[in-house]
């Protein structure tokens, strides 16, 4: 009896799987109307940036999904490889410039800056910026100084207590009262340090949680072999303790990139911006659902490629593993 | 005969009305073994502990090869003495990331400043001692106890230390792993190493230490040579310990 009715299910089930695909594919392949993605791919990518520079942004994308492609498929030996994080640490310096101008490179203002361009960029600058500051509040956290410590809970508490967008607004308006008269920060930068700021709470705990799992006795072992409280730290418990906590922060790193898109609320003009003012040209109007499905692709693929490094920064630093 | 360590009068409680350390006085001289033991909770853990800083004393004092600690616990007098007394635990406690050769040569590349080759080249050597030169370049979780432990005491060696402090060094290990380590600790005692021992290997205090301390409730019960703790210990409580053992 039990079994008729499995089977009737699983051919049910799989009728129904069949026809989803079916209609998925159909509509992929001919419903969908292509042209507002296919027309506009320079823009998806790059968004306002000037016509005569745009190789710049354009030389910065084809760098990252190079190295990406070297670090996950390329040689496992050699100097390519034992470069490799030397060569990762340039890509944010490398970028800003690309995109900013400078150094020889004509200046380009930031609301010129826009696509995947802006959306990679705001990612990896508010990663390379959130990082520092929560592992500084993590270990703020468990100090020994009942100031700091304070300090950094409160911090922590109240920045995971507040939605995102509310501090991503307070990074617009507040900011600039901070600063001194005549000094003037970009929409961009504003954006970035709001969105580090935030993510920096998130990271503090997932540090923390990291160290918590480090034995006092490792910390023990470096101050009898005479190492100072800071070298103990620095060599012995915070790099166990970021292995421990990698693969929460690949997550933070992979909803930093999904939360860029909040930017557009901002104005920012980067991957979901620009597909928001697509959507508002006449000439594509109503095609919500191909920009949409096309979208999702897009941040599919690139927090596909970042947890596939991070999954790869993993491996390498396991001693049992690489070794 | 000059004194390595001199302690006067040593007090440690870790809640109020309970003393690991009750009054401990005692000297261990340069080059002799000194072997403590005694049941657990007896303090002689905390004993040696207290020898590098790694607990704080309530009251007395401690002269460790000249410097002085006492209840102030100065930080700097701390670390000067750590860089000069090598200690071995009894969980080994390497450092989990870092290669066998990168556990030995860090402290003398960090705090010593001496350059990596240099230290490499000791590390090896101390290495080859142990008997384990065929593992420097692997990592601690692909050694067996016995040889985790030799590596923690070559990483102790690596700093040239004048006094080495073991604290239950093979209590952790297989029964079969014990040995390797003991042979080692003979090898250094007959170097002539100043060495302080809390261990409960009977056979080893026998034949390697030159005195036997012998610890309760916080107290030093009695010091012998080790001829006479185990054949005739002058007190009651030692002798009801060593049935026990034996």
């Amino acid at each position: 009896m039990n079994r008729i009715l499995d089977r009737l299910l699983t051919v049910l089930m799989l009728a129904l799987l069949g026809w989803a695909g079916f209609s998925a594919v159909h509509w992929l392949l001919f419903s969908a109307d292509w042209s507002v993605v296919t027309n506009n791919l320079p823009l998806y990518a790059l968004g306002g940036y000037p016509l005569d520079q745009r190789w710049r942004p354009l030389v910065w994308i084809a760098l990252l999904i190079v190295m990406t492609a070297v670090t996950l498929v390329g040689p496992r030996q050699g100097w390519l490889r034992q470069g490799l994080p030397a060569l990762w640490s340039l890509m944010v310096p490398l970028g800003v410039v690309l995109l900013a101008g400078g150094l020889g490179l004509q200046p380009v203002p930031t609301r010129a800056w826009g696509g995947f361009s802006l959306t990679l960029l705001l990612t990896v600058c508010s990663a390379v910026l959130s990082l520092p500051a929560g592992v500084l509040l993590a270990l703020g956290r468990r100090s020994d100084l009942p100031v700091l410590r304070l300090a950094s809970s409160a911090y922590i508490e109240v920045m995971r207590a507040v939605p995102l967008i509310a501090v991503l607004f307070f990074g617009q308006l507040l900011i600039p009262l901070f600063l001194p008269p005549g000094l003037e920060l970009n929409r961009v930068l504003r954006a970035v340090i709001a969105f580090a700021l935030f993510a920096a709470a998130y990271i503090a705990e997932d540090v923390r949680g990291g160290l918590q799992a480090i034995p006092p006795t490792q910390t023990e072992a470096a101050a009898v072999l005479g190492l100072s409280p800071f070298q103990s730290l620095r060599l012995v418990v915070l790099p166990q303790a970021l292995r421990i906590a990698l693969p929460a922060l690949t997550n933070q790193a992979v909803g930093l990139l999904q939360n860029t898109s909040l930017m557009a609320i901002l104005g920012l003009v980067e991957l979901l911006g620009i597909s928001r003012s697509l959507l508002a040209n006449p000439a594509f109007i109503g095609r919500y659902l191909e920009v949409y499905v096309w979208l999702a692709a897009v941040y599919w693929l690139g927090c596909t490629a970042m947890a596939l490094l991070a999954r790869h920064l993993e491996i390498q630093l396991d001693p049992l593993r690489s070794s | 005969m000059t004194v390595a360590i001199r302690a006067i009068d040593l007090v440690k409680s870790y809640s109020p009305g309970q003393r690991a350390l009750d009054g401990v006085e005692l000297e261990v001289i340069s080059g002799e073994v000194l072997v403590v033991m005694g049941p657990s909770g007896s303090g002689k853990s905390t004993l040696i502990r207290t020898f590098n800083g790694l607990e704080t004393l309530d009251s007395g004092t401690l002269d460790v090869l000249g410097m002085r600690l006492d209840a102030s616990h100065d930080e700097r007098e701390v670390r000067a003495i750590r860089q000069r007394v090598g200690m071995v635990f009894q969980q080994f406690n390497l450092f989990p990331h870092l290669s066998i050769l990168d556990n030995i040569t860090l402290a003398p590349i960090k705090v010593k400043k001496i350059t990596p080759s240099l230290a490499e080249k000791r590390a090896v050597e101390l290495l080859e001692q142990m008997g384990i030169a065929e593992q420097a370049r692997k990592f601690p979780a692909q050694l067996s106890g016995g040889q985790q432990q030799r590596v923690a005491i070559a990483r102790a060696l690596a700093l040239d230390p004048e006094v080495m402090l073991f604290d239950e060094p093979t209590s952790a290990l297989d029964p079969e792993r014990v040995k390797e380590v003991l042979d080692a600790m003979r090898q250094l005692a007959a170097g002539g190493m100043t060495m302080v021992v809390v261990t409960h290997e009977l056979a080893f205090a026998r034949e390697v230490a030159d005195r036997v301390m012998f610890m309760d409730q916080g107290k030093v019960v009695e010091t012998s040579d080790p001829e006479t703790f185990f054949s005739q210990a002058k007190e009651e409580r030692s002798r009801r310990f060593l049935r026990q053992m034996m």
